[in-house]
């Protein structure tokens, strides 16, 4: 059974502060200092993604700007969501 | 002449198989606990 996790994909985000991203050949291991969860991003388009988050005015436009398919936006859109339940990636305040 | 009865039996064609690609969809994340690891961090 899964959770279901609220994740406005039309909402401005961005990499948590408190977290690191180191480069693999399968994608990325993400740690975060605050929480010491550790998670892989099995995918470097999606290391491409939660890199770029602070760069556009919302997830859904950074998907879209890193060439995330429409088939894809689904599973793309779920990753984030786990990023965000784990507090991977965080959402931007705008002034 | 004897009327021939031939009976054509029909099989109705079997229902086509649905991929079930949404079943065997590997998650883009995976979370790794590391609580009780020695020596990291």
């Amino acid at each position: 059974m899964t959770t279901a996790v609220a994740f406005d994909v039309d909402a401005p985000w961005q990499k948590a502060r408190s977290v690191a991203l180191r480069p693999e050949p399968f994608g990325a291991l993400v740690y975060h200092f605050g929480n010491r969860k550790l998670s892989f991003l099995k995918s470097k388009q999606l290391v491409a993604v939660v890199e770029a988050l602070g760069d556009h005015p919302s997830a859904a436009a950074t998907l879209t700007a890193c060439g995330v398919t429409d088939a894809q936006r689904g599973a793309y859109a779920k990753a984030l969501a786990d990023l965000a339940r784990s507090q991977m990636i965080e959402r931007r305040e705008i002034p | 002449m004897p009327e021939t009865n031939t009976a054509v039996e029909t099989t109705p064609a079997p229902a086509p198989v649905v991929a079930e690609d949404e079943l065997v969809e590997e998650s883009l994340v995976e979370e790794v606990s590391i609580d009780g690891m020695c020596g990291v961090y």
